[in-house]
């Protein structure tokens, strides 16, 4: 059996349960991310599988192997630190044949190995530097020489960007994408920023609280989170608090909303019945905004509401609307033409805003706790487009 | 309004003033008086003489600057061996812990250096506590003289030094990035190999800092070997002191201080020259 | 990697070792055996002999009064200095250091012999006067350090801020500079404080007839076995004052730190 995979991991640190019986299995070759916000687990997860922490209970598995006992420095596999660890009384050679050295792998081949990863990396020019002389776009990428040379079957990356100024990052991200490609060994990517985890991933573990909240490819987890945690945390979007009312045919259902005057019309994919208390989440790209009341379509929901502010973003609008006390609404539009137009929507202006039914979910609510999930300050909630801050 | 530059000359005048006068001329007087001939009332005389550095051709002295080397060696050797791993759980503790330890060695810091060494020579004593429970359990024959020896004052330098090692060991390895000790496990690397090819050469300003902190006074004991050492054991301190004071004859005293005086420059020099060797090849 | 059992074993070997002796010391003040070797029973003689020794006391009297002149020239001298250092960024600044560098490398005889050369070379009379230069000149250079370092991470926006807001140089310094300053002044003085009343070597080659302070009247007792038992006595009296003084000075610190930062 190839891959990787976690099976009942549980750690406890102290009163804390880092990680509650996880199990996961990562494919031969593929970038699986495991994202989360600071705390989940997800480092402990790595340092798991790098060989620095043993679990309370589970077994780690590579290839078949249970690997669960092995000292860190007999796995083969290798770790991008979030800070480098660069050996800084070495210069960059140095520190890219250090594991082969360990290894006693003949000095002919040593140099060879550690000349292509130079290269494959474009160090070569500075590969008698030390660490302390380059920049840190430069240490990231040392970093991942010294780890790829010794050729593991899984390399770790530990929120490897973090360090990096935006503009690095994306160029990083795109270059361990090609990295990738090159090499094909198995990336397993911890990460808390969810564009990283989307742009480079195959499929990612979300997790929170020591739990894996959802396994998926990016669009799965964007477009059908399976928890309202996961999708508060992946992207910006709208909650609604609601009790499924009436079942209207196989696919359709219609959702009854505390505090707000029209029945909306949901998409019934997880065949609720009715009296079922549930959380629809509206994405705001999802939203068209209108200064007239929509034709009205069957399959389309429409909302009338003041605009409170409006953030020109550059690349899109957002509109906050004010549909009832309770409900601020975000609703986001690109705008191809926005300087020709001439009246664009302003403050305080009464809008509609309306949405096909298909395009929401319908997360079951399960207890009330969830409810401090849905109230994640907005802040936190970034999408990717939202980025540039 | 009074320009900058002369504010700057009025607040660093007094300090670098009272240096220049009483440490840096006292100094340059050393090598002065090591040339000036002495008299027989303790005083100096009048022009110039070579013949105290002829003197030091005498055969005592070779003797006491091979032992003051030796031993000055040996202590530095014994501190960093044991500051080391001392520094080294030091630095590992829990906050809590650490700050105990810490004021567990400056401790001795603070009680008199001469009631520290007086210490030892109540325990070392040949009717003291150590002799006895040595000659019970069958450790020593009964005659030992475990005072005024060379290994009493070896003893004694190690327990006087260790805390100025102790300090800069633990100062370089707390700022020791240990991620790079699971770096190095993770690139399959034992615990021989991170210490040998990572830790030691990561610390080594700290252990520089201490060889230099040991070393140095260590070269000037004169306490130490006059209180617990014997007739063999004598070092440079106990000589000028000596010279100083029994015989009275200063440019004796003098040249052996300049000697000393020397040593130490070298060593100061050739440790600026390491550091300024190691910052052009881009090592901090 | 297994963590190896090397270090734990070696600090508290090494701490029985740092307290060992200082422990037989206090012992032996109250065991009526003269040299320890065995308890002979609980006795005070020892304190009683001490404190029947007048000359012990006068050297006391010499060492606080030597003491207090010291830490107060150097405090002042040392302070001035740092600020300097810290305030100026020039060729002068570099020499300055240096200077102030210095006397913490020497070896103490070094020092002592050449303060020794220098006052007899220029007719300075030994005694109470000479020990103070001397110990000013090295506790400068203590003071100046730890002021120094405290200002490294002095934000200098805090005066400018005085400055902006109407304060003069006078008052920007003795309202903002200073108290911002004077636990770094104030550690400073007490290190200064301590060193003056600890030091041996230099004072023994600077002091003349009379003026024998503590640690010099000490060394002459020890060279006398006669005395041990009497030394003993009064090595516990000042390890007591000692500890009561860290003891003091941590609970202050801490209090400060709670309050404070």
């Amino acid at each position: 059996m190839d891959g990787l995979t976690f099976e009942g991991i549980t750690k406890q640190f102290g009163d804390l349960k880092a990680l509650d019986n996880v199990s996961l299995s990562i494919r031969q070759g593929e970038i699986f991310s495991l994202l989360g916000p600071s705390g989940c687990g997800k480092t402990t997860l790595l340092r798991i599988c790098a060989g620095f922490e043993t679990p309370d209970s589970g077994r780690v598995l590579l290839n078949g192997e249970d690997i669960t006992g092995l000292p860190a420095n007999r796995r083969r596999v290798n770790t991008i630190f979030q800070n480098y660890a660069l050996f800084p009384n070495m210069t960059l050679r140095a520190n890219i044949a250090f594991g082969l050295q360990v290894a006693k792998v003949p000095k002919k081949e040593i140099a060879d190995r550690v000349e292509a990863m130079l290269q494959l990396v474009q160090l070569e020019k500075h590969a008698h530097k030390r660490p302390n002389q380059i920049s840190g776009g430069q240490k990231q990428r040392v970093a991942i020489a010294r780890a790829l040379v010794n050729r593991p079957q899984v390399l770790l990356l530990d929120e490897p960007l973090a360090a990096l100024d935006l503009k690095l990052r994306q160029r990083m991200l795109v270059e361990l994408g090609d990295i990738h490609d090159e090499v094909g060994t198995t990336f397993v990517y911890v990460t808390h920023d969810q564009g990283e985890a989307m742009g480079l991933s195959d499929r990612i573990a979300v997790l929170n609280h020591g739990v894996v909240e959802q396994v998926g490819t990016p669009p799965e987890i964007y477009e059908a989170p399976r928890s309202s945690f996961t999708a508060a945390f992946i992207g910006d979007t709208n909650f609604f608090n609601g009790r499924v009312c009436e079942i209207v045919d196989s696919e359709y259902c219609t959702v009854e909303i505390d505090g707000l005057e029209p029945r909306i019309r949901m998409f019934n994919d997880k065949n609720l019945r009715a009296n079922v208390p549930v959380d629809l989440s509206i994405r705001p790209e999802k939203f068209s905004i209108h200064r007239q009341p929509p034709d009205s379509a069957q399959e389309r929901n429409t909302l009338r509401g003041v605009v409170e502010n409006v953030i020109y973003l550059g690349s899109h609008t957002k509109w906050w609307v004010r549909v009832s006390d309770e409900y601020l609404i975000s609703v986001t539009s690109q705008h191809s033409r926005f300087l020709l137009d001439k009246d664009p929507i302003r403050w305080e202006e009464e809008v509609w805003i309306s949405w096909h039914a298909d395009d929401g979910y319908m997360l079951e609510r399960y207890n009330e706790s969830d409810e401090s999930l849905v109230a994640l300050p907005d802040t936190e909630v970034q999408t990717l487009e939202d980025e540039p801050e | 309004m009074i320009p900058p530059r002369v504010r700057e000359w009025i607040i660093s005048v007094p300090a670098m003033a009272w240096l220049v006068v009483f440490f840096l001329i006292p100094t340059l007087v050393i090598f002065v008086i090591a040339f000036k001939p002495a008299t027989p009332m303790g005083g100096l005389g009048e022009g110039w003489t070579l013949d105290t550095w002829r003197e030091l051709g005498n055969p005592n002295y070779p003797d006491i600057m091979m032992r003051t080397l030796r031993l000055s060696f040996y202590c530095t050797a014994a501190c960093i061996l044991i500051g080391l791993p001392f520094s080294y759980y030091m630095a590992r503790a829990a906050e809590k812990l650490q700050r105990w330890l810490l004021m567990l060695v400056i401790i001795p810091f603070w009680t008199n250096f001469l009631i520290r060494v007086f210490a030892w020579k109540a325990v070392l004593h040949p009717e003291g506590p150590l002799k006895h429970l040595l000659v019970s359990l069958g450790a020593v024959p009964p005659d030992t003289m475990l005072l005024y020896n060379e290994g009493a004052v070896l003893l004694v330098m190690v327990y006087t030094y260790l805390p100025f090692a102790i300090m800069p060991l633990y100062a370089s390895i707390e700022k020791f990035d240990f991620s790079l000790m699971e770096a190095a496990q993770d690139l399959g690397a034992g615990r021989v190999v991170f210490f040998s090819r990572v830790f030691l050469p990561g610390i080594r300003r700290g252990i520089q800092t201490a060889v230099l902190m040991v070393l140095i006074p260590a070269l000037g004991s004169y306490v130490i070997p006059d209180i617990l050492g014997g007739p063999t054991s004598e070092m440079l301190g106990n000589k000028i002191a000596q010279r100083a004071f029994a015989d009275r004859n200063l440019p004796h005293a003098a040249a052996l201080s300049a000697l000393l005086c020397a040593g130490v420059m070298l060593l100061l020099i050739g440790w600026g020259l390491l550091a300024r060797h190691r910052q052009k090849r881009g090592l901090t | 990697m297994k963590s190896s059992r090397l270090p734990a074993t070696t600090v508290w070997l090494t701490l029985l070792f740092f307290y060992l002796p200082i422990l037989v010391l206090v012992v032996n003040s109250f065991n009526a055996h003269k040299y320890g070797g065995s308890w002979d029973g609980f006795t005070l003689k020892w304190y009683v002999r001490l404190f029947e020794d007048r000359a012990v006391w006068h050297a006391l009297g010499n060492s606080l009064v030597v003491a207090l002149a010291s830490t107060i020239v150097s405090t002042v001298l040392g302070t001035v200095a740092a600020y300097a250092m810290s305030r100026f960024a020039s060729r002068l600044q570099k020499v300055q250091y240096g200077l102030i560098y210095m006397p913490l490398i020497v070896p103490d005889i070094l020092m002592g012999m050449s303060l020794l050369l220098f006052f007899l070379s220029v007719g300075f009379e030994l005694g109470l006067a000479s020990i103070c230069v001397a110990h000013i000149t090295f506790c400068i250079s203590y003071v100046a350090m730890v002021v120094f370092a405290r200002l490294q991470d002095f934000d200098y926006s805090i005066m400018e801020a005085a400055y902006d807001l109407g304060a003069d140089s006078r008052t920007a310094v003795l309202k903002v500079l200073l108290p911002a300053l004077a636990p770094g002044i104030a550690a400073g003085a007490l290190l200064a404080f301590t060193l003056s009343i600890d030091d041996f070597v230099i004072t023994f080659f600077v002091s003349g007839p009379g003026s024998s302070t503590l640690p010099v009247h000490i060394y002459s007792m020890m060279k006398h076995s006669r005395f041990m038992p009497v030394i003993n006595a009064l090595s516990t009296l000042l390890l007591v004052v000692t500890f009561a003084a860290v003891g003091v000075s941590q609970y202050l610190t801490t209090k400060k730190g709670n309050g404070v930062k």
